[in-house]
């Protein structure tokens, strides 16, 4: 009896000392409520229209981590989306091995490290604005199934990390008007962040082979690949409609080079994103400038810059915020560029974003916005200019 | 003139009372080896961003409960971010699975019987619980 009464301490002691917390289940999640409405419906954006709406940045996530071991977690979020009829997808599923204190090896499904905000691209709390723009975050798919490696480092006043990263995508590739079945193979990036006192940089590089199914001649793609090959086969300056009988493809005129039309398809041509963004927070002001290009081997995408420069100013629990980004599209060079400037493919427009954050309680932020798009050119016509009204309420726990 | 000098003081000596925090100290259990560590390693240990102690030994960091009197001294001395930043800082890390914020551990009493249990946590009190059963590795 008395060995019992001194060994139940010392005992307790060892419990608390062994791994520290390493039997810990962690359960967190977000939830983003919004709502919004377009003043007219002659342009998109955020998906909204004239009559308002509630679904579309609504999103929930939750989060469950498990430490297995001492060395190795394992960690899952599933994240349902207004904006995709509520259906749940696994945004991240994976174990996470930590090699040492630095150094940590991940395996499973990822969240695709593309530009500064990619990675939480959800979840609201963790940004100023509603959505991240558009104009910038305009890839359509955020997940990826593969490994990844990242390496932190600290030393005086820096600190950051590096990722790599490589696997594969395979999923739809919705454009919002079209769904194409796609396969992004031998995925692979490198991000490199550092932060200095009040300043932070990214640096970011990835590329991947893209097979895409576009025979669906109903689909925007399906309908250009076939105008492509019917352009490269009519001899130079002739009408494509006049010489196929073609009406639909009256007006077009023909380059002559079957080889370049070729180049209209996607059988593993490669794409490349490139981003560089600096950030600044002295905890009154903040500021965020983002560059980033798209470059597409295949000629059916057009290549592309994007940026955004914002700046926020924290007063007690508001954070008025102003954003202006835009994005542009380039053409090829040579013959191919020929056929895409008659294609309906070309966009190029600009927002400017005036919103303000309200920390009502720490956890939960409530969000106004209004949001000028000015499209001077949408799938290669005249665009609109529409003005975009939204409200949020963004929580984590 | 004299009455006026003298209610100047007793305005400076009540603002200066209501300015000052309550003192704060990090502590760690006397089973650590480290003596002294700096705001700035204290800060980033907290942060998540290191993960061990001067001398090499794993260092886990506890947080007082929300809306503690310490922690919000802590969080804006040390680590110059309000409570909402911090919470934004934390999310961007919690849903990309790139660390996990300290443990919300309790009161004074709490933190402090933790530290003196375990040479890895490291944790921050009121000054004035601090007792032998945990050492003062940096204060503020």
């Amino acid at each position: 009896m008395r060995t019992r009464i001194h060994w139940a301490p010392s005992l307790l002691a060892l419990a608390i000392a062994s791994p520290a917390m390493a039997s810990d289940l962690n359960i967190n999640g977000f939830l983003s409520v919004g709502a919004s409405m377009l003043d007219d419906n002659k342009a998109s954006i955020a998906g909204a229209d004239n009559q308002g709406g509630f679904k579309n940045d609504t999103v929930l996530g939750l989060q469950v981590q498990k430490q297995v071991n001492n060395s190795t977690s394992a960690t899952g979020q599933l994240v349902s989306r207004g904006s995709d009829d509520y259906s749940t997808e696994a945004a991240w599923a994976f174990v996470t091995y930590a090699a040492n204190d630095d150094l940590d090896l991940r395996m499973g499904r990822l969240r695709i490290p593309f530009f500064q905000y990619s990675d939480f691209l959800e979840v609201g709390y963790a940004f100023n604005w509603i959505r991240p723009p558009s104009e910038v975050y305009r890839v359509p798919f955020s997940s990826l199934d593969g490994v990844d490696l990242t390496q932190r480092f600290s030393s005086g006043s820096i600190d950051g990390s590096v990722q790599i990263y490589y696997g594969r995508f395979q999923g739809d590739f919705n454009t919002g008007t079209d769904v194409y079945a796609s396969d992004y193979r031998n995925f692979a990036g490198l991000a490199l962040t550092t932060n200095m006192g009040n300043f932070g940089t990214r640096l970011s590089y990835h590329q991947a082979e893209i097979i895409m199914d576009t025979t669906d001649t109903t689909t925007a793609l399906g309908a250009a690949v076939g105008a492509a090959g019917a352009i490269g086969l009519v001899p130079d300056g002739v009408d494509v409609g006049t010489a196929t009988g073609n009406t639909a493809l009256a007006g077009l005129t023909g380059v002559g080079d079957a080889s370049a039309a070729e180049d209209f398809n996607f059988t593993g041509q490669t794409s490349q994103f490139v981003e560089a963004a600096l950030t600044y927070d002295d905890g009154t002001y903040s500021a965020v400038m983002e560059w980033t290009a798209l470059e597409h081997e295949s000629s059916l995408f057009l290549d592309d810059q994007a940026w955004l420069i914002g700046v926020a100013a924290r007063i007690g629990d508001f954070t008025p915020h102003l954003t202006y980004t835009t994005e542009k599209d380039s053409f090829d060079s040579g013959k191919e560029g020929e056929i895409q400037k008659q294609l309906p493919l070309e966009s190029e427009q600009s927002s400017i974003i005036v919103g303000l954050r309200y920390d009502y309680d720490s956890g939960t932020a409530l969000k106004l916005e209004i949001q000028n798009n000015d499209e001077k050119t949408a799938l290669g016509a005249d665009g609109d200019s529409a003005t975009l009204y939204s409200v949020a309420v963004d929580v984590v726990f | 003139m004299k009455i006026l000098k003298h209610s100047c003081y007793i305005l400076l000596i009540g603002l200066a009372s209501s300015l000052a925090n309550a003192e704060i100290s990090v502590i760690v259990s006397n089973n650590n080896p480290n003596t002294a560590i700096d705001q700035a390693t204290v800060g980033k240990i907290f942060l998540g961003k290191i993960k061990s102690f001067p001398d090499g030994s794993q260092a886990v960091p506890i947080d007082q409960n929300d809306g503690a009197a310490a922690r919000n001294t802590f969080n804006s001395t040390i680590l110059g971010k309000s409570s909402s930043q911090l919470k934004s800082y934390w999310s961007r890390l919690i849903f990309t699975g790139k660390g996990t914020p300290p443990k919300q551990s309790g009161n004074d009493a709490a933190v402090k019987q933790l530290v003196a249990n375990n040479p890895n946590i490291i944790g921050y009190v009121d000054s004035s619980v601090v007792d032998d059963t945990v050492k003062v590795v940096h204060k503020f």
